[in-house]
């Protein structure tokens, strides 16, 4: 093995990346988690090259700069530090309607009434109750996303579960289960992941329609039946509940019921945006509107109908601000994991799995690294993971999507107590955290394993015009 | 100025440079505060059959139920409460509810469980026969208790425990005669197709009748459902005079 200085900033770059692992499973911010690797992602590859090889360099142009080559050291600071976040601009403004649409759906009751109808169909019956509102929760979420939206359903849905002798922990775990499988097709969602794979002008047939039709449905359908499944297994197990406790009303659960026909509004964008790739925006704005005018929101006088479509999309630019700074200095990460790989390539390419069987292998045992914002998952260490792992083998983008968007969805959003909406669950209904993980790690087990194994299935294969670069 | 004050001034910047994720919160509503004498005076006043639009409203079927049915099983349910704990004090020769609890080989016991949030636990039925009475919200009553104004209001004859021990001793009543008592047998049709169809009970009548239960066992002269307010006051006293509103809005009374 060759221990010249490439390998040993190599082996310092690890340790960062351990020390970043460390950070964000502490819980530390990660935005600045991240604008700090980025500095010394920046400066240890680039620094570097002042001491490294000349074969080490002429092997990895990436490295190249300055004079003669027609890359500038400015030239490259620009694309980390302003390109890449400009970039990913463009997503960010589906994030913001998306959030309005969320806060449109609560705001009209539709969502709500979505909920009560169906638990009307299922009444006193846990098991059909429970599967009827995890199917309709998943729905809604393909849709709605952010702390808000989710906070707004869970009020409602989890004191109707407890109301059913469900107990508290069986009743967060399934909640939460289901909201995870949602997120799968929805739009918003995807195109955040996306963009850590890939520029949003890039690879434009990689759409959530052809992802939807490829695995995302599987995905969903996979999460959907398995928490189901393990909510009636555990509910089996467990003894009914019957607790009196009192509570203040929600201005959600006491909300009036919206038209009936109006229910069918939250799957809309998706449905648009997958039959025939209309736009995500587009199809919120079209849904919203409906819903809007269809519940009677918009009878007052223009100037307060502008202020109402104002307030809502000021409440769901607010649900999702924590996320916004970490996920625009992500884009920078992304694009300094590109200097950082060659050095990583010295260190761990011997290792590092090439084969698509191995990866999903490896990824599927260690999704409990997916827990605790750690280095499976792409909101948290995870963004790191892939840096390396994306530069140091060739794998299709579709592929490593599918890889990641498992510890993201199912562990991290649907199972871990780090995802900002869990955490408020479990304030809420006053689970101990021991308790709701004994119930969502083997969910997370469960489906992951499945869901790695449609990957295989559906996400391989594809040729380079599917790679990344 | 001292250390304290600095620490948490300087906290919201330490959080964004190295703290912890924010995690988001639930927002409460917001209520007018409302003196806890006064809110219990108008509440000990409502009879046992005007709480059922409260009763109902936490009942995941209310929407498909109209008035008439409402009053009709409030009418039921609370007969069916009183008639249960007639024929037990008959049957055990007491109105105690620890003895009750005790003669009917009840699992009961008393855990300190404080609470956080909006939504505050009083006790927890475990099927088939245990009893969990959540000590926290009880010693806070018992403290409001000791003020004269309270105490005047809810009369001497309240203790919190075993009143709330007696509502939860109905559950276990309702399993146990689960083929014959009211609260149980009634059903109502959710949807039908064909021959397949699904029938459903309703919660909320045996929330009614263990409340009457209760009162009767208690020999209170108001209903049990006053302590969601009383219970609540020493957590939140806006979210108690945020229920008190709920409650007297609900019983048609001005608040």
């Amino acid at each position: 093995m060759n221990f010249g200085v490439d390998f040993i900033i190599g082996s310092i770059l690890l340790l960062t990346f351990f020390a970043l692992a460390w950070y964000c499973i502490k819980g530390y911010n990660l935005m600045i988690g991240f604008l700090v690797i980025t500095i010394l992602w920046t400066v240890l590859p680039l620094g570097g090259t002042m001491f490294v090889s000349e074969a080490f360099l002429k092997a990895n142009p990436v490295l190249l700069f300055g004079e003669g080559t027609g890359t500038t050291l400015v030239s490259i600071l620009n694309r980390i530090y302003q390109s890449a976040p400009e970039g990913w601009g463009t997503t960010l403004v589906n994030v913001c309607w998306g959030a309005w649409f969320g806060r449109v759906l609560m705001d009209t009751g539709i969502a709500s009434t979505l909920i009560r109808k169906t638990v009307e169909l299922g009444g006193d019956k846990p098991v059909v109750t429970i599967s009827l509102l995890n199917l309709v929760t998943a729905l809604i979420f393909t849709s709605m996303t952010g702390a808000g939206p989710v906070i707004a359903i869970g009020v409602i849905v989890l004191p109707i579960l407890m109301s059913l002798g469900v107990p508290k922990a069986i009743a967060m775990f399934t909640f939460m289960g289901s909201v995870a499988a949602g997120i799968y097709l929805n739009p918003v969602n995807f195109a955040q992941y996306r963009a850590f794979f890939i520029k949003p002008s890039e690879m434009p047939d990689f759409t959530l329609g052809w992802y939807a039709n490829h695995w995302g449905y599987a995905a969903l359908i996979i999460m959907l039946v398995v928490t189901t499944l393990l909510a009636m297994l555990y509910l089996n197990r467990s003894k009914s509940h019957r607790q009196w406790a009192a509570q203040t009303r929600t201005p959600q659960a006491s909300q009036k019921d919206a038209p009936i026909y109006t229910l069918i509004l939250p799957v809309v964008p998706v449905i648009l945006n997958i039959a025939f790739n209309f736009s995500v925006i587009g199809g919120f704005i079209i849904a919203g509107f409906a819903a809007l005018f269809l519940c009677g929101r918009m009878s007052g006088t223009f100037r307060e109908n502008c202020q109402l479509v104002n307030k809502l999309y000021y409440e769901g630019v607010v649900d999702t601000a924590p996320l916004v700074g970490f996920l625009l200095t992500l884009p920078m990460f992304n694009e300094v994991a590109k200097y950082a790989s060659p050095y990583f390539n010295v260190v761990v390419g011997g290792i590092m799995p090439t084969s698509e069987l191995v990866v999903c292998a490896v990824f599927a045992a260690l999704l409990f690294m997916g827990l605790f914002r750690g280095p499976m998952t792409l909101v948290g260490c995870g963004a790191a993971t892939l840096g390396v792992l994306s530069n140091v083998a060739k794998f299709s983008v579709p592929f490593l999507y599918g890889v990641f968007a498992i510890p993201t969805i199912t562990v991290n959003i649907g199972c871990c107590i780090t995802q900002s909406w869990v955490a408020w669950g479990l304030a809420y209904t006053k689970v101990e955290s021991r308790d709701f993980l004994k119930l969502s790690i083997p969910n997370a087990y469960a489906t992951g394993i499945l869901q790695y194994a449609a990957v295989y299935l559906f996400l391989t294969g594809f040729g380079a015009a599917w790679m990344v670069g | 100025m001292d250390w304290q004050y600095i620490r948490q001034k300087l906290r919201p910047i330490a959080d964004g440079l190295f703290g912890k994720q924010r995690i988001s919160r639930y927002e409460k509503p917001h209520y007018k505060v409302r003196e806890l004498d006064y809110m219990l005076a108008k509440l000990v006043k409502i009879p046992a059959l005007e709480w059922r639009n409260y009763a109902f409203s936490r009942e995941i079927l209310n929407g498909k139920f109209n008035d008439s049915q409402r009053l009709e099983w409030a009418r039921k349910s609370i007969e069916c409460g009183t008639l249960y704990a007639n024929k037990l004090i008959q049957e055990y020769n007491t109105s105690d509810s620890d003895e009750l609890a005790r003669a009917l080989g009840l699992k009961v016991s008393y855990p300190q469980y404080p609470e956080k949030t909006d939504r505050v636990l009083f006790a927890d039925f475990v099927m088939p026969d245990k009893i969990n009475i959540f000590m926290d919200a009880i010693y806070r009553a018992e403290r409001l208790l000791q003020k004269h104004a309270i105490k005047r209001v809810l009369t001497g004859k309240l203790n919190p425990a075993k009143l709330i021990l007696a509502h939860e001793i109905f559950h276990f009543i309702e399993d146990k005669y689960k083929q014959e008592i009211f609260t149980k047998t009634e059903k109502i049709r959710l949807w039908s197709l064909g021959f397949l169809h699904n029938d459903s009970g309703i919660y909320a009548l045996g929330e009614i009748a263990a409340m009457s239960f209760a009162e009767k066992l208690c020999d209170l002269p108001y209903s049990p459902y006053v302590m969601d307010v009383f219970l609540v006051y020493d957590y939140s006293p806006e979210d108690a005079s945020g229920l008190y509103e709920e409650i007297m809005t609900l019983t048609g009374l001005e608040p």
